[in-house]
């Protein structure tokens, strides 16, 4: 097309400015705010004047933030083996097979993904505290594994499916039993797939809000999520607290972002854009 | 999280690619993979769905018709009251004048702005060298990554009343008193800060799938239009709005789901948790009536009619992709 004008291309820096700054501005705030020696002093600028890690040597010594986040770590972690497990079978199962159901099957993984949460934490919180699940992390695992696996299913039945059937086969000639054949061939093959439902399964388990708050009240079993409510307080808040506790739990999602980032867009262009 | 049902096509198996042979079992593994395998493999995962989001979805049918309390919760008994709870819902003057108004428009508005903004973003990135994308790319993920929870502490920190750095800033323009205004007490103030929240939050998604999209476009037909003396407002509406429809369709449904059941967001803030009733959505009504107040039968009921909109929303979604997309 034409060549881009000065005026265009003032427009274009324009926007890319102004996107960039609205897009990195709440991060900003959060960093800063939780190296701020003054963070909690009304008269403080968006700039920190002076540097310190005291918010953080706070959340983790008095906020017991070492508990919630190695809470969070056991919950997210569980929930990422078992959930990947149980996504994989089930995806050989739903792209490897034709059986009776199989569309009923899909369907029902694609409409239970749209189910809001608020209708399912009435019943699973009576279900839990009948069962005694409440203040177990367990029991937030548990639910976690359900509300991951819709996804995982589907995006790693797409993995499955681009592994060429005639690699199986070559596998049954050589004398291949089926589990000997997933092993060595399936398995590997579906591995980056494999990694990519596992972040987004540690994500979902780890910025979960409402289920942690619902499920956890007990001080001991709390989550990250839940446990930055504590420095909200009747006598004010203590927001160099707050920033710091953020900061300990967006690093690990948005290091995974980025690194999910290309299979991320892939996966988009492949489902949506489909001719 | 945001969870969409786009599976990847693309994955690349590394292995070699062996000497294409004729295959006489085209369907299953053949004889070592006996009928019941595909029921043994999804089984687990099957359960694991029914009893957790299932079953629970038809105990929340049942509680709705029911009075359950904390009496019930303890004695594990309940009696039936038919459509009461419904009535009641039905014609409190809280759902028509609050929890309804501000789920609908807030959803309403909030998917207008990210729909427009994740658009314009993308035909901003569409445009830019290499090196300007991946940065404005990586930009935008950071957004996109900021959790729910932390993302929402730091708009109600921007927005504080005594601490918080906007109010300061308008305060110092003398645009307002800030020692007599608070933002989160009234309705249209709070949600216009919860706007600008799920709109940070939701852009990236709809920007770097409408990029995807535009990517694809033949550029043949674009320069052809161009040619024709088709200027870039025309071209936008006649060529790459036709060809992206169901891009735009998918973005704009998801969009519209997230934005109904949004919770997390209004919950956290001042007020949020039920202290101020003009701000309840339908989604944190319904958690407060029976979790805060004990009252799981009238919650549950809140929570059908919500998740009835929803499905509604859903099967307009799900007609959009099957038009496009075979199972």
């Amino acid at each position: 097309m034409s060549r881009p004008t000065v005026r265009s291309r003032v427009g274009l820096g324009l926007g890319f400015t102004a996107v960039l700054v609205f897009s990195l501005f709440p991060v900003f705030v959060m960093l800063s705010t939780a190296v701020d020696a003054r963070a909690n002093d009304g008269s403080r600028s968006l700039l920190p004047t002076s540097l310190t890690w005291d918010n953080f040597r706070f959340v983790l010594d008095e906020g017991g933030f070492a508990t919630y986040l190695r809470n969070s770590l056991v919950v997210a972690l569980s929930t990422v083996v078992i959930s990947g497990l149980l996504a994989l079978l089930a995806s050989v199962a739903v792209s490897r097979f034709r059986f009776r159901f199989r569309t009923s099957v899909l369907v029902m993984v694609l409409v239970v993904q749209m189910v809001p949460l608020e209708a399912l934490v009435i019943p699973l919180f009576i279900q839990a505290k009948n069962l005694g699940l409440l203040n177990h992390l367990f029991g937030l695992v548990v639910v976690y594994v359900a509300f991951s696996l819709p996804f995982a299913i589907w995006t790693l039945r797409g993995f499955v499916s681009a592994v060429p059937r005639e690699l199986e086969e070559a596998a049954y000639v050589d004398g291949a039993s089926w589990p000997r054949m997933f092993w060595s061939v399936l398995l590997p093959l579906v591995a980056p797939g494999l990694v990519a439902t596992s972040v987004f399964s540690f994500i979902t388990a780890w910025n979960e809000f409402v289920f942690a708050i619902t499920f956890m009240n007990d001080q001991g079993s709390y989550t990250v999520a839940v446990g930055l409510r504590q420095f909200f307080t009747q006598y004010g808040t203590n927001w160099g607290a707050v920033m710091a506790g953020s900061t300990l739990i967006t690093l690990p999602v948005m290091i995974f972002f980025v690194i999910v980032q290309r299979r991320l867009s892939d996966g988009l262009v492949a489902g949506a854009v489909k001719g | 999280m945001t969870a969409t049902a786009t599976p990847p096509r693309q994955a690349q198996p590394g292995g070699r690619h062996p000497r294409p042979r004729r295959s006489r079992r085209p369907e299953s593994g053949g004889r070592l993979t006996p009928g019941w395998l595909p029921w043994l493999l999804q089984a687990p995962a099957l359960v694991v769905l029914g009893g957790l989001l299932l079953y629970p979805l038809y105990r929340v049918g049942v509680l709705a018709f029911e009075d359950f309390g904390l009496r019930e919760l303890v004695t594990g008994q309940s009696s039936w009251v038919g459509l009461a709870n419904f009535r009641e819902v039905l014609t409190d003057p809280l759902l028509w004048k609050v929890a309804l108004p501000n789920t609908v428009v807030f959803a309403a508005v909030n998917v207008t702005l990210t729909v427009t903004l994740g658009t314009l973003v993308a035909l901003l990135l569409v445009r830019l060298g290499r090196w300007a994308r991946g940065v404005l790319t990586s930009a935008i993920m950071v957004a996109w990554a900021m959790p729910a929870v932390t993302g929402t502490y730091v708009w109600v920190f921007l927005f504080d009343a005594r601490d918080g750095a906007v109010m300061r800033a308008l305060g110092a323009l003398g645009l307002i008193d800030p020692a007599a205004t608070n933002w989160f007490t009234e309705r249209l103030p709070f949600y216009g800060i919860a706007t600008l929240n799920v709109v940070h939050h939701g852009f990236p998604f709809v920007a770097v799938t409408v990029l995807a999209g535009l990517m694809t476009l033949p550029k043949d037909t674009l320069e052809a239009a161009a040619l024709d003396g088709a200027g870039a407002w025309k071209r936008f509406w006649h060529v790459t709005v036709p060809l992206l429809k169901p891009v735009f369709a998918v973005v704009t449904i998801l969009s519209t789901i997230w934005d109904f059941k949004v919770f997390t967001q209004i919950y956290l803030m001042p007020g949020g948790s039920g202290t101020n009733r003009d701000v309840l959505n339908l989604g944190t009504w319904s958690y407060i009536t029976a979790i805060s107040q004990n009252r799981y039968g009238l919650g549950a009921a809140i929570a059908v009619l919500l998740t009835l909109l929803l499905l509604v929303i859903t099967l307009v979604y799900l007609r959009t992709l099957f038009k496009q997309d075979e199972l």
